[in-house]
This record gives structure tokens, sequence and C-alpha cells, in this order.
């Protein structure tokens, strides 16, 4: 264990004297956390632009429409000409606009149907089908006043009632109606709130812990290039010795990312209790132990630096893809089953618990006891594996 | 021969279908130094690894100082130091650092081992190069940081696979006094090498291999009287004849 504890000793060594190699793995972290705020700034709730064409610009019904969609908290409204909105979608700036056509209130006021375009880069990207909600609901809206009041029309023909009354009358009714709806909805919201920093903090946080296969998986053929293997096995260090230095060094590095990454959450974003922060950490550190346990095997077992890299990173991607790091796998499915087999399954999901749904480590028992075996299996099996030279035993 | 120091028997490795060594053994005597000569491909290194516990023998068996390296590897290696052929140095690191790290390992504390690091830089002359990086060093001088490591912790048997290869012959010339320094303190080694004049300066005796076999061992002065008058052939004579003419791969 004395030696054990020498090569991690020099492993870190040569990590911290190795200034570019430090810098980027340290700047690394804070830049991803710099992203998340940058994309997110802290907010729970979704905030979007709509971009509008509004060649009907002097038309009541589609200044109606625009102030009814400037009074959505969610969303900035942003008015274009057609040729900016056509150019800013060539270069995907925007995803979807919407374009009120310039006979639209026309239309309206003559009592013909009346159409919107909506003109959107592929499927308008998920901000776009968000924003398409919000007008088809402002759109509703402006459909059920003018059915009332037709409706309204309709019941007092003939009675003497004037349209400019009714129309007034009918507007005030179905404000007052907004206001205090019949049927109203309340949220409530079980465990930490949900947003969109809880939902993809833990998906980053796996990612960075998984470069610690990488890490692990050069280490053993690395010392084997430099020609210090063969000297090493003869000094009084054991391969099980030499394994573990190994191991705690990649740890150790795989977790000081992971440790960047979640103090910064922890002191900006605020979705931590100082006991889930700590949980978080534990975590962290049991998957980054499985992870650079994956990588010792790789190390085992690969011959050459770029077998041992390119294993690595086929492991990092595939998991990452599989362990529903950036989309969410519907529970039941093939890939859902096929994910099982992920490490970053586990710690996703370990992670998802405790930030994202406010459990408590007692809650991810399970996730817990898999990246445990995975260590300990991860740990025999490269011993097992491991061949002083690719031939020999 | 004095007492011997290290044992190998009918040593065998095969590597897939190639026997790389075939049945060798030999003995060497405590304070002797051997000299293990062959082409390349005559199964030097891989008999230097089965000594050094870096590879275990298919068959055979060898003990250093009493203790077989199958069943006590932990305490041979307490004995040995290694200088492979290939320079087994981290660049990044100092020469000072390089040694202390191997006399760590070796079990030395960190003050026996700065101390040590810092003598065995000063026999190899590099004391004033103790700090420098090892990237930074001359081919010769990484020999000798090479050579300075295996000495870390006082090895009672020294391994030396062909240490001066591609050196200038002022680092030739500080490796081979260390080497008679080395054995006037009574220090045990094994050498190889593809310079025959070496071995005939450095050598008690030698044995000369080929396919996996040691064809010959004897004196340097005693092979040389197989195929001569000892004073005027060389040992590269007996090399030859012994070994063929042909080309190796």
């Amino acid at each position: 264990m004395k030696r054990a504890w020498i090569i991690v000793l020099r492993e870190l060594r040569t990590y911290l004297q190795d200034k570019a190699d430090l810098a980027f793995s340290l700047l690394l972290p804070i830049a991803t956390f710099a992203l998340i705020y940058g994309a997110f700034g802290g907010q729970g709730l979704f905030h979007g632009t709509a971009s509008v064409v509004n060649e009907d610009a002097k038309g009541v019904y589609s200044a109606q429409l625009l102030d009814d969609l400037k009074a959505e908290t969610s969303l900035t409204v942003e008015t274009l000409s057609r040729a900016d909105a056509e150019q800013k979608l060539d270069r995907s700036d925007v995803k979807l606009v919407l374009v009120i056509p310039a006979d639209f209130s026309d239309k309206l006021r003559s009592g013909q149907p009346a159409q919107l375009i909506f003109m959107q880069r592929g499927n308008g990207g998920q901000d776009g089908q968000i924003v398409a909600s919000i007008v088809r609901g402002a759109v509703s809206r402006l459909n059920q006043d003018f059915s009332v009041r037709g409706q309204v029309e309709q019941a007092l023909a003939g009675k003497g009632v004037l349209p400019q009354q009714i129309t007034v009358t009918t507007w005030n009714f179905l404000d007052r109606e907004r206001q205090y709806p019949l049927v109203g909805i309340t949220e409530v919201a079980s465990g930490s709130k949900p947003n969109l920093v809880n939902q993809f903090l833990p998906g980053i946080i796996t990612m960075y812990v998984l470069f610690s296969i990488s890490i692990s998986a050069a280490a053993i053929v690395e010392e084997r290039r430099k020609g210090t293997l063969e000297r090493l096995l003869t000094t009084r260090l054991t391969v099980g010795g030499l394994f573990l230095g190994k191991w705690l060094a990649s740890v150790s590095r795989g977790f000081v990312q992971t440790f960047i990454l979640l103090t910064l959450s922890y002191a900006v974003f605020r979705i931590f209790t100082p006991l889930s922060f700590l949980e978080c950490l534990a975590v962290a550190l049991i998957f980054a132990m499985a992870s650079s346990a994956i990588g010792l095997l790789i190390a085992s077992v690969a011959r050459t630096q770029d077998s041992a890299t390119w294993i690595g990173v086929f492991f990092t991607m595939s998991m990452t893809m599989l362990g529903g790091t950036f989309f969410t796998i519907s529970a039941g499915s093939v890939l859902y089953t096929i994910s099982k087999f992920s490490l970053n399954t586990y710690a996703n999901d370990a992670f998802k618990a405790l930030i994202t749904e406010g459990g408590t480590i007692s809650q991810v028992w399970l996730e817990l006891s898999v990246m445990t075996g995975v260590i300990l299996v991860g740990l025999v099996l490269s011993r097992y594996l491991f061949k002083a030279l690719p031939q020999g035993k | 021969m004095a007492e011997p120091f290290m044992v190998a028997r009918d040593l065998q490795k095969s590597f897939n279908d190639h026997k790389a060594v075939n049945g060798v053994s030999f003995t060497i005597g405590k304070n002797e130094i051997f000299g293990l000569l062959g082409p390349n491909g005559a199964g030097k290194t891989t008999t230097i690894r089965m000594l050094s516990t870096v590879l275990e023998p298919d068959a055979g068996e060898v003990t250093i100082g009493g203790f077989s390296t199958h069943q006590q590897p932990e305490k041979v290696r307490s004995l040995i130091g290694v200088c492979p052929q290939e320079l087994a140095l981290y660049e990044d690191l100092s020469a000072l650092d390089n040694l202390m790290f191997f006399g760590r390992l070796v079990g030395l504390s960190g003050r026996e081992a700065k101390a040590q690091a810092m003598s065995n830089l000063a026999l190899m002359g590099l004391e004033q190069r103790a700090r420098g990086k090892i990237s930074k060093f001359s081919g010769g001088m990484k020999r000798r940081v090479n050579l300075a490591i295996a000495l870390m912790g006082h090895p009672q048997l020294l391994f030396l696979d062909e240490p001066t290869v591609g050196i200038d012959p002022q680092s030739r010339n500080n490796i081979f006094e260390t080497i008679f320094d080395l054995r006037k303190k009574g220090m045990t080694i094994l050498y190889t090498t593809h310079y025959m004049e070496e071995a005939d300066r450095l050598c008690n005796r030698v044995a000369i291999m080929d396919g996996g076999k040691i064809v010959v061992m004897d004196t340097p002065r005693a092979l040389k009287g197989q195929i001569g008058d000892p004073d005027k052939v060389t040992l590269e004579d007996v090399f030859l004849k012994m070994t063929g003419r042909s080309l190796r791969d």
C-alpha cells in the first residue's frame, strides 16, 4: 500500500508539473460551468423569443395578437422583416418565425377565415416548438373572441343592440373570464424545484467522470512505452501495488474535475443542500472509482497507446450515449434494456435522484451497489489479465 | 569460483511457437562479473527477464541469494538491481527525482533515497545535473542515470543489459570505472553486451548464447585458449567461431 502511494504521488506530481495538462483539465470544468450558466443562467422556467414578421402592420387584430404575445412572461417578441427572417432561418439563427399576412385583419373583419404562417427550420427546434404552442394559445384566444362575439351578435340580432356595444361587452366578459377562470390549474412541485440546470448537470458530471477511463486506460501502456514498466516490476512494488497506485491517481484526477463542477454549482446555482452536496460528492467519488477500474481493465489488455486511447474513447462515448446523458431513454424500450449495461446509467440515475428529485443517498443504494461491483470486478480482472510483456505471463 | 549467489537451472521460455530460451543453466559466484553474450535473438534479454522476476519461466528454476524467483519474488527483488537495455526513465522528472522515486520503491525512506540518489549521481559524474530534467540530457547522461537508478538500494546482484549502447567513450569509461568500483565493493554483476572487448576487459567468466542455449561458458582467457593462443585471438574470434558468421534478425 505504501508503494502504491509512491506511484500516486509520482503520477500527481507529473500531472501538476505539466502546466498545459493541468490548466486544461482544471479550466475545462470551469468553462463548462460558465457555459451552463450562460445557457440557463439559473432560471427555472422557459424563456424564448418569438420572431414575428408582421405584414399586417396597421391591422387591429395583428396588433391584438402581438399584444397578447407580448403579455406572455415567458416570451420576448422580436419583429423582423421577411428578408431578415429568411436570412436568419437560412443561418439557423432562428428556427421558427411567425408570419402575419398582410390581409390578416381585413379577412377577420369581414368574417373570413385567416391564416397565420410558421416558417421553420426542420421541426423548429425544441424552443421553436414551445414558442409555437404559446402562439397557438394566443390564436385560440383570438378565435374564442370572434366565436363568442359572433354568437352573441346572432342571439341579439334585431333587438336594437349596437354592434360596438356587443363587442365591448363581449371582450369585457372574456377578459373577466380569463382573469377568474371557472377551471384553474394549481402547480404543486414535489422534491426540489426542477430546472434546466438540474436536468443537465447529472449528465455533464457523469461525462466528466468518464474521462477517468481514458486516463487510466493509458496508464500501463505509457509505462510500457517508456520502458519503465519492467523496471518497476523489478523493484519491491508488486503488480497489485502498481495497479492500485495507477487506479488511485486516475480516481483523483477524475474526481478533482467533478469536485470543481459540483462546488461551482453548489455556490452559484444553489441547487444543493449541504447534505445533498456531500452525497453528490460521494456518488461522484464512487463513480470515478468505477470508471477508473474500467480504464485499468482496458490498460491491462491494451498493447499500444493508440489501442488504449481508442478503446477508452469507445467506452466513454458508448456509455455517454447509452447512459442517458444527452437524452432521456424511455422505460421499456430496447435502448432502456441496453442502457442497463452502461455504468453511466447508474451514475446518472443516482445523480438525478439526488439533484433533480431531491432524494437521499439511501435511495440510490442499488446504483451504488452496481458501481461498487464494477470497482471490484474491474480491479480483480485487470490484475488477472495483466501481462508484463505482451507475449509473456 | 566463489560460492554461488545466483543459480539458474534448465530455464525454458517460449513465445507462441518460438522457443526463446531452451534449457539454460549457469551459476554466478558472489562478487563475480559474469558476461552473457550472444547475437541478436540469442535469448539474453529473455533470460535476464526471467532472472529478474519480470517473466516466469515455462520450466526450470532460479534462486538468487537462496530465494526462489518463483516462490519468493519479493525477496529476490530486494536483492537485485536492473539496468535495462532500453532507457527506463521518466523524461518529465529530474535525474534526482527519478532516482528518488525508484529508491522509494526499493524500500528506502525519503531521506535515505535522497542521500543515495545524490551519492549515485556523484558516482556517475552527474551531481551538478541532479535537478536537470532527463528530457534535456544527452544519450550518454541518460545511460549513466539508467545505471545509477539500478544501484538504488545497494543491490547485491546487478543486471546490466547492454549498458553502454550508443554512448560516447567518456561515458563508457565512466561506466566501466563504476563497474570495477562496484565489484571492489562486493557486488555481483551479470553483464550483457555486444562489445566483446568490454566483456573481455570486465568479466571473470562469460557464457555465449545462441538459439536460446548456452553454447560455451568459461573465463575469457580459457575460451580464447579453446581456439588458439589466448594472447593473440580475441573474444570476438571465439564469438564468431561459436555462433557463426551468418547475419541475425
